[in-house]
């Protein structure tokens, strides 16, 4: 298990460095994809099946392919993948930089670091991480009110935003 | 500083220098920006899991929110930027020269 969980550790890390290291928009994409798919990895592990449910459905299934066909906007003929050498520097830089970091703490990081407290094993109905979305929903119900005006809000920029009609961001049109 | 830690916590800054360090186009700058939700998003879903306090549980969600608003404010914006340069590289960008 602790294997699995290093292993889903390492990948969100590279993935990330695969990101920051700013390839062309297609494979940035595609790493981010991975990050978040080893990042639900981390919380099941964990004990957070929810929120890794709800991450791999709004987060990938919603913003992340918006995000894929918004990558045709960024269309050109040659795409500079991993492999070029502007990357490959920056890929480089960021992993020599996260393994010096890491360097600091390698002393202190021993077999059962990462073993989560769970006590509540068997037949728990109440989950830490599912009973705070119901807390949303109860107590948390101005916050809720409040991130409901907030998309609605965003919805309204986004088209003012893209309206044209010579006026606004969009003056070529 | 436990290995989970340090984990999102290196995810948080490399997303950050990829977005301070952007080269040419301007969605690049976007999915780094998005790779730092990803991690604070599981930096906040994992605060409730490993400590076992539910007091701030519901933040994961509402930042899952808040976030979705972000990206699509930065996606008008490089479609706005896309419609009017004509590509969203940062060398069209030439309003402030120096």
């Amino acid at each position: 298990m602790t294997y699995i969980m290093s292993l889903f550790l390492f990948g969100l890390v590279l993935g990330l460095v695969a990101v920051a290291s700013n390839p062309s928009p297609y494979f940035a994409a595609l790493g981010l994809v991975v990050v978040a798919g080893l990042g639900c990895g981390i919380l099941v592990g964990h004990g957070g099946h929810f929120l890794s449910l709800v991450l791999f459905l709004i987060y990938l299934g919603g913003m992340l392919v918006v995000f894929a066909y918004s990558a045709a906007l960024a269309a050109e003929p040659y795409p500079e993948s991993w492999g070029s050498r502007p990357v490959v520097a920056y890929i480089l830089a960021y992993i020599v930089g996260v393994g010096m970091v890491s360097g600091l703490f390698w002393g202190g990081w021993y077999e059962s670091s990462w073993v989560p407290v769970d006590e509540l094993g068997e037949l728990s109905m109440l989950r830490g991480d599912s009973g705070g979305v119901a807390l949303m929903y109860a107590g948390g119900g101005g916050m809720l009110v409040i991130s409901a005006w907030v998309l609605l809000l965003t919805l309204f920029v986004v088209l003012e935003l893209t309206r044209g009609l010579s006026r606004g961001t969009l003056r070529a049109v | 500083m436990t290995p989970v830690h340090f984990a999102f916590s290196s995810a948080f800054i490399l997303g950050l220098t990829g977005l301070a360090f952007h080269r040419t186009h301007l969605l690049s700058a976007l999915l780094c920006l998005e790779g730092m939700m990803l991690s604070l998003f599981i930096a906040l879903s994992l605060w409730t899991l490993q400590l076992d306090s539910t007091n701030f549980s519901a933040s994961p969600m509402l930042l899952l929110a808040f976030s979705a608003c972000e990206a699509s404010a930065g996606l008008a914006l490089l479609v706005a930027t896309a419609r009017t340069h004509g590509t969203d590289r940062l060398q069209s960008l030439n309003l402030l020269q120096c």
